[in-house]
């Protein structure tokens, strides 16, 4: 077994860019589950809106991809109107069945033949992130070349988009952070709490929960566009449900309604996956077996990690649902 | 909801300390896992035969700007092959990449049909290929053959509306009755408890692959039973035996489900949306334990999966559809009636309208909540069986119904029974009707559009209270 390898893969994953973009999404969920105990199981559809909104600049409006920012923070607006304006006054459930409708239905439409010309089918779209590149490249991070010390050895292109994701993480981590002090996150706080007291100081909860489901949303958005430029290609199968609910985990994993709880969370979420995956492939490269059953043969072993994470997910939710580092005062805003 | 689990759970979660739950719970969260893994191991076994297959591709043909003929994959055409004597050997739907493949038995004489009904608006098979090819033995010179199909603008419908709105009707109602079968149990669990359970899904899938494990795979070790008919020296069972196996499994494991964990977090007091969280992370935990066990193939049952399909009229049914469409509606009607009608089915109805004041009437409402839970499992592995039967069977099949039942239910108005019917066959019958207008591929969009419309003019649904709303 190469213990080397496992430990500097599982390093390279808490810091990588699958923590970055997960951290971004986290802490965009924190907002809208954490602090507004609203239940957003779209936030795959939202990512999906950055990235497109990206990808489309060069495969069907043929504008400078600059565009594309504005563009997909405009759609995940239009997206967020679309999901709170039936449900914000209804209970939580509803929020929750509608986002995962929807996101659902986003990946249909970017993946369909119909829509080929706008989406690129399900092959997506490749070969627009060039701009971004050469500002990494003008800065003087060369592509090819492999910057960093052991464990962590990156790309030059690799590099160039971990620095972008993890000064946007820290801008967002603070931006939020200061506005959970200020009155409108208290306002926002209060609702999960208590609704109908906030209502009864002359609020509108409904308009405070729209611009958390929102912001929570642009702030997803975000972090599709932060996938969408490391991988140079935008897909339709990466803004599946389940990407919805691995951010989830990770969000948990680190505590709800705190923002280092949204950052660390991820770092952990991807540090402990890669771990196992790695571990889990050296382990299984002989075919497992008990008599004459095989237990674990090593095509299962990628399974076998998103059950350990739907186990994980469970077990926090029964024995620590603030997770980690979560405050459980804070965790009041459970009614029916 | 502070007195969720009626006056009898207050008391016992005083005498149980926390710490003598919580063990308990890993303990059963632990059997339950543990009794998975036994069930389904064997469903492994089911290796991929490399066995011979027909590829069917089907293009759009067109001329682009410059004159040059040019391809586009068609995708949602459902293509059938059929052998010698007419009888259906497997049928499926192109992909996005319009490729759809069908494995074959063996080297033979087949023929390969294009349901032209499928094939999206606007479109035909262009003259050059008709909607019947024949496949004859000599023609196979690997393992695969390939079966290309063109299509081109259409010079008017080959089919009259009405007929096509009769055969999407017909589906539409076999969809309807199998998502309102699977509904039932997702309403009554939410009306009673307050619970969305988003593994729902994966509890019709666990009905559809139990049927598949007992029916298909078979269990050596009851290869004692060989005795009774429709039992078969490897443990495996005949359909019709292993149906309803499954639907009584299905039952124990929503038990299993209520007993290990729910009924635990509801004495813990553990809120609604931190069980409803829970319950995403269960229907992550099950899918994957489904793929890694079942893989990613959709596979048919044993019996019945091939059948020439009756023509009545403009519509075409085969048998079996038929069958299990009567079945469902037989279901579904005695589950309407017995929730009318006996006292147990008042008793849910009642704790489903407000648990605080069936409680206080004396409705032991946590029994009330176990039967609901049994009775969600059978159903929603009722449906899985069905769906089986009708399609396949796969690790995601009630996955991908599980958006479908929140449209279907909310239709009908979250926590009603008699709305979870309604709504869920509504939903069907639209999903299906609707496919003649958006692409085959699309056609579950409608369902999100009925969701939204439902929740912004009457959000309450069809047969809901108001006051369950706000």
């Amino acid at each position: 077994m190469d213990w080397t390898l496992i430990i500097e893969n599982s390093l390279k994953g808490l810091i990588g860019i699958n923590a970055v973009y997960f951290a971004i999404a986290a802490i965009g969920m924190n907002v809208q589950f954490g602090y507004a105990g609203l239940l957003n199981f779209g936030q795959a559809g939202f990512m999906a809106c950055g990235a497109y909104g990206l990808g489309m600049t060069a495969h069907y409006f043929d504008i400078s991809f600059w565009w594309g920012i504005p563009l997909g923070i405009l759609f995940s607006v239009l997206l967020g109107l679309l999901m709170g304006v039936p449900t914000l006054r209804l209970r939580a459930d509803y929020l929750a069945i509608v986002t995962i409708a929807s996101a659902e239905i986003i990946r249909l439409v970017v993946r369909s033949v119909k829509f080929k010309t706008y989406f690129g089918g399900s092959d997506g779209i490749n070969s627009f992130a060039q701009p971004f590149r050469k500002v990494g490249n003008s800065l003087g991070i060369e592509e090819a070349d492999e910057y960093g010390f052991w464990p962590f050895r990156f790309t030059g292109r690799e590099l160039w988009t971990l620095i972008v994701g993890w000064i946007l993480v820290a801008l967002l981590g603070f931006f939020v952070y200061k506005l959970m002090k200020s009155p409108w996150g208290r306002v926002l706080k209060a609702i999960r709490e208590d609704e109908d007291a906030v209502r009864s100081l002359g609020k509108n909860v409904y308009s405070y929960k729209m611009q958390a489901l929102i912001m929570g949303g642009v702030i997803g958005t975000i972090s599709g566009m932060v996938f969408a430029l490391d991988r140079a290609a935008v897909q339709p199968d990466n803004y599946s449900r389940d990407v919805t609910f691995y951010i989830l985990t990770a969000l948990v994993l680190g505590g709800v309604a705190k923002v280092s709880g949204s950052i660390v969370g991820p770092m952990m979420f991807w540090g402990l996956f890669t771990f196992m995956d790695n571990f889990l492939r050296q382990v299984a490269e002989d075919p497992i077996h008990l008599g004459n059953i095989t237990l674990m043969k090593s095509t299962q072993v990628g399974q076998l990690n998103y059950i350990l994470i739907g186990l994980t997910l469970i077990l926090l939710m029964v024995y620590r649902p603030q997770g980690v580092f979560g405050n459980r005062q804070e965790m009041a805003f459970d009614g029916r | 909801m502070p007195a969720l689990g009626g006056s009898c759970g207050q008391e016992v979660d005083q005498q149980v300390n926390r710490s003598a739950v919580s063990h308990r719970f890993v303990r059963w969260l632990g059997a339950v896992v543990a009794a998975l893994s036994v069930l389904a191991f064997g469903a492994s076994s089911a290796s991929a035969d490399d066995g011979y297959q027909i590829r069917i591709q089907v293009k759009e043909q067109f001329r682009d700007a410059t004159g040059k003929t040019d391809n586009q994959p068609v995708a949602g055409v459902t293509i059938m092959v059929t052998d010698a004597g007419g009888v259906e050997i497997g049928r499926a739907e192109t992909d996005d990449k319009g490729v759809a493949v069908i494995p074959v038995p063996a080297k033979a004489d087949y023929t390969v049909t294009l349901d032209e009904d499928t094939l999206p608006d606007g479109q035909t098979l262009s003259t050059a290929s008709t909607a019947v090819q024949q496949v004859t033995k000599d023609s196979f010179i690997t393992s695969t053959k390939v079966i290309n199909f063109f299509t081109g603008e259409s010079q008017g419908g080959s089919q009259s509306l009405f007929d096509k709105l009769a055969q999407r009707g017909v589906n539409g109602i076999r969809l309807g009755l199998v998502l309102a079968m699977c509904s039932v149990g997702l309403s009554l669990i939410f009306g009673t408890t307050g619970l969305t359970n988003f593994a729902h899904g994966e509890m019709v899938t666990f009905g559809g692959l139990i049927g598949y494990l007992l029916n298909v795979t078979g269990m050596s070790f009851l290869g004692f039973l060989a005795f009774i008919p429709g039992v078969h020296d490897d443990g495996s069972f005949h359909i019709l035996l292993a149906a309803p196996l499954a639907i009584v499994l299905g039952g124990v494991f929503g038990w299993a489900l209520n007993a290990g964990i729910f009924l635990r977090l509801r004495r813990r007091g553990i809120g609604l949306v931190t069980q409803m969280v829970l319950t995403v992370g269960l229907s992550i935990l099950l899918r994957n334990f489904f793929l890694s066990r079942f893989d990613s193939r959709s596979r048919p049952f044993k019996e019945f999966s091939l059948q020439k399909a009756w023509e009545i009229g403009p519509v075409s049914i085969t048998p079996r559809d038929f069958t299990v469409s009567v079945l469902s509606l037989l279901i579904l009607i005695a589950v309407a009636l017995s929730l009318r009608y006996t006292r147990l089915g008042k008793a849910t109805r009642a704790v489903s309208d407000n648990p605080d004041l069936a409680s206080a009437t004396g409705i032991d409402s946590e029994r009330v909540v176990r039967l609901v839970w049994i009775l969600g499992g059978a159903l929603a592995a009722a449906g899985g069986v069905f769906r089986g039967l009708d399609e396949q069977v796969s690790f995601d099949m009630g996955g991908r119904l599980l958006f479908l039942m929140f449209a279907g239910i909310t239709l009908g108005g979250l926590g009603s029974a008699f709305g979870a019917l309604v709504g869920g066959f509504v939903v069907g019958v639209m999903v299906e009707v609707a496919s003649m207008v958006v692409p085959t591929e699309l056609k579950t969009t409608p369902a999100l559009l009925i969701l939204i419309l439902v929740l912004l003019f009457r959000p309450q649904g069809i047969l809901g209270k108001a006051q369950r709303v706000g």
